[in-house]
């Protein structure tokens, strides 16, 4: 349905988007995970014709966007990363505003307010203004819309961004049940790998502009079959350990937590009988040496040797 | 455009502040300074030349409306420049006038100029009756333009030797358009600032992928900052005609008329800023930097006919305000035609389709 080739966006030296080939298929949810500054919101912005691309095209249904825009945005409802509305307006006449941009007039109008209000549990906060509004709220108002128009196509960008869990959990919930009632293709966009995993069939990865994996959840994890992710936790942890285990040639990744510590190694090393002996020479007391199944976030780790959140 | 229209009557509404604060303050500031005597300012003047005191020169300075020049002693007048009693003192001479200046002020300018075209002036009658070789109709023409000085003519009659430069000083008009035309840019500016906000906060970005035609976008805009502005020129000169009890000399209607393409151009410019500056914050810098500057250099706060130096005039050709005030004064204060006004009407329009689409230009350039 939609696809990426080659987009580049540069801003004079810095490549925001490099070389992205990426594709949505009809009734997809399709995730987009990346650091802070790894190009996701420049990337979206090229997608939905916002901006120009420096290289490369997006074509939807085959045809390019760039010089006829008009097809995509027609069925394209996008979910801006910062809130987009007018704060000293209420939640329904933010609504009732967007909805005429969008050529809805009278009973129609009317009829899908009410109908994304109660999608977005807010009917009873209608008349309040927006910048009354709590964080969950305002990001729940600013998902509702873009779903006035009844897009085929849910672009968000990293929508659940500061808010408490419930209202977290309510958006996914939403989200899923969208696409699974009405067929919507999503692409969600995120930093946080258990959205990611719970909601998306297919998932990209960028960082530094650059594509770094694709593929099915399953396909992505097997990157890492190789190897093993241990979580070691500690009694107290002091700097002689953690300097010890990356000295270790065998151990590939480590990171620290509070009292723990994450590391990667291959399957056929002997990891715990490694550990304790490292443990024994610095001196630290071991509480459990736990061998995790892999998460996003490991493969994440694997590939750029960094947390996908800092 | 309903629907941009209808976003930004409804934040109006909730926000009306600028508004009526600029409203406000154009009533108060011109209640303040408009309704007390003409701004003038006095002169301390003496001669040496004794016949001086009963000549067209002496005459002259009588009657200008602007400068008090007040007669005193040689001796009273340096003492008053030196002590800083005035800024300047006058020491006239048959065809010659020297300057006191003890404080170097615009006053100075204003003085020289004031004095240099009673010279002038003085200058032309006597060619004039050098010319005529026959002695007795030189007499005749002499006392017949003493006569007309004496009948206080003189000004209709001078002003075919200086042509445009001569002006009448109306103060009170002088501070009701001023300021009207002054804080209306307030209210238009800050009506299209909703534009960076929207821009600052992605709301422009909806709007451009919304199906919403743009140019429907950019007249929703403008027409909401139009009415906006032209509201508020309305209210103000209705409560200047109907509770201060103003006369206008010329029918309310055609004041209100010609205000339409001065607001126009005042929206178009301030869109124009909008487009080029990057944040919230410069535009915050710019508009009140500007709009005083183009207020002191336009003649919002002082008659422009003050205005000597030449870049000065230049600029002041530029800026919207200049044609806004030669409007607003040839109507009320000459009671020209609007076909007499055709050419700041005309150039207030093409100021504003010009800047109109700089600023379209300008703000699409980023968008496919
Ligand atoms: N208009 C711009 N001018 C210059 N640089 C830009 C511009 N927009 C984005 N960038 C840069 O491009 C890079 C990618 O930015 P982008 O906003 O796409 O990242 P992101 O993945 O959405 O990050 P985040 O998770 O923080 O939203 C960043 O380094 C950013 O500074
Ligand atoms: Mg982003």
């Amino acid at each position: 349905m939609l696809e990426l080739a080659r987009l580049t966006k540069r801003y004079k030296q810095l490549y925001a988007v490099k070389g992205l080939n990426m594709f949505i298929e009809k009734g997809e949810i399709v995730g987009l995970l990346g650091p802070n500054g790894a190009g996701k919101s420049t990337a979206i912005s090229m997608l939905s014709s916002l901006i120009e691309p420096t290289e490369g095209d997006v074509r939807f249904h085959g045809k390019s966007i760039l010089k006829s825009p008009g097809e995509l945005r027609k069925v394209t409802g996008i979910v801006p990363q910062e809130i987009a509305l007018y704060p000293e307006l209420s939640a329904e006449e933010n609504l009732q505003f967007f909805g005429r941009i969008y050529q809805l007039k009278g009973k129609q109008l009317k009829q899908r307010i009410e109908e994304v209000l109660e999608l977005i549990g807010l009917q009873e906060k209608r008349k309040e203004v927006v910048k009354k509004f709590s964080g969950g709220m305002k990001r729940r108002l600013n998902i509702g819309v873009a779903l006035l128009h009844q897009p085929s196509l849910l672009i968000m960008d990293e929508p659940t961004v500061g808010i408490d869990p419930q209202s977290r959990s309510y958006i996914l919930e939403t989200v899923k049940r969208l696409n699974e009632e009405k067929g919507m293709t999503v692409l969600y966009t995120s930093h946080y790998m258990e959205e990611v995993e719970f909601l998306c069939d297919r998932i990209y990865i960028m960082d530094k502009g650059n594509l770094i994996a694709a593929g099915t959840k399953e396909e992505i994890k097997q990157i890492l079959t190789s190897e093993t992710t241990v979580l070691i936790k500690v009694e107290q942890l002091n700097e002689k350990f953690v300097q010890r285990l990356q000295a270790e040639p065998s151990i590939h990744q480590v990171s620290t937590g509070e009292n723990e510590v994450t590391v990667i190694v291959p399957k056929e090393i002997p990891v715990f009988k490694l550990i304790l002996n490292i443990a024994e020479h610095t001196d630290i007391e071991l509480l459990s040496i736990e061998m995790k199944a892999t998460t996003l976030e490991d493969v994440f780790l694997h590939l750029t040797g960094r947390a996908l959140r800092d | 455009m309903n629907g941009v229209l209808f976003a930004k009557i409804k934040l109006f509404i909730r926000t009306p502040w600028t508004f009526v604060i600029m409203t406000a303050m154009t009533i108060l500031f011109t209640l303040i300074l408009g309704t007390s005597n003409p701004a003038t300012f006095q002169v301390p003047v003496y001669s040496l030349d004794n016949s001086l005191e009963d000549s067209l020169i002496y005459k002259a300075l009588q009657d200008n409306k602007f400068i008090q020049f007040q007669w005193r002693s040689m001796e009273s007048t340096k003492q008053k420049v030196k002590k800083g009693k005035a800024e300047l003192g006058v020491e006239l001479s048959a065809n010659d006038f020297k300057i006191l200046v003890g404080v170097n002020s615009p006053k100075v300018s204003i003085v020289e100029h004031t004095l240099q075209e009673i010279y002038m002036d003085k200058l032309k009658q006597e060619k004039m009756l050098k010319g005529i070789k026959d002695k007795k109709t030189r007499i005749e023409l002499k006392e017949q333009l003493e006569d007309i000085a004496a009948h206080a003519v003189f000004h209709i009659q001078t002003m075919e030797f200086k042509g445009e430069e001569d002006f009448i000083y109306n103060n009170l008009f002088q501070r009701v358009f001023g300021f009207t035309l002054f804080f209306v840019i307030y209210t238009i500016a800050y009506n299209v600032f909703h534009i960076l906000i929207e821009k600052r906060d992605g709301i422009w970005d909806r709007i451009i992928l919304s199906p919403i035609k743009r140019w429907e976008m950019y007249t929703g805009n403008l027409v909401y900052s139009f009415v906006a502005g032209y509201l508020q020129i309305i209210i103000v000169f209705l409560i200047f005609h109907f509770i201060v009890g103003i006369e206008f000399n010329a029918s309310l209607w055609k004041l209100l008329l010609v205000m339409i393409p001065y607001v126009f151009a005042i929206v178009a410019l301030t869109i124009l800023i909008t487009a080029l500056v990057k944040t919230v914050q410069q535009f915050n810098a710019i508009i009140p930097m500007l709009s005083v500057s183009m207020a002191m250099v336009g003649g919002a706060f002082w008659p422009i006919e003050l205005v000597q130096s030449k870049p000065l005039l230049m600029i002041a050709d530029l800026i919207p305000i200049t044609y806004g005030m030669e409007l607003l004064n040839g109507i009320a204060i000459y009671n020209y035609s609007l076909e007499q006004l055709f050419s700041p009407l005309s150039i207030l329009l093409l100021m504003g389709v010009g800047m109109t689409g700089i600023a379209i230009h300008f703000m699409e350039r980023r968008y496919i």
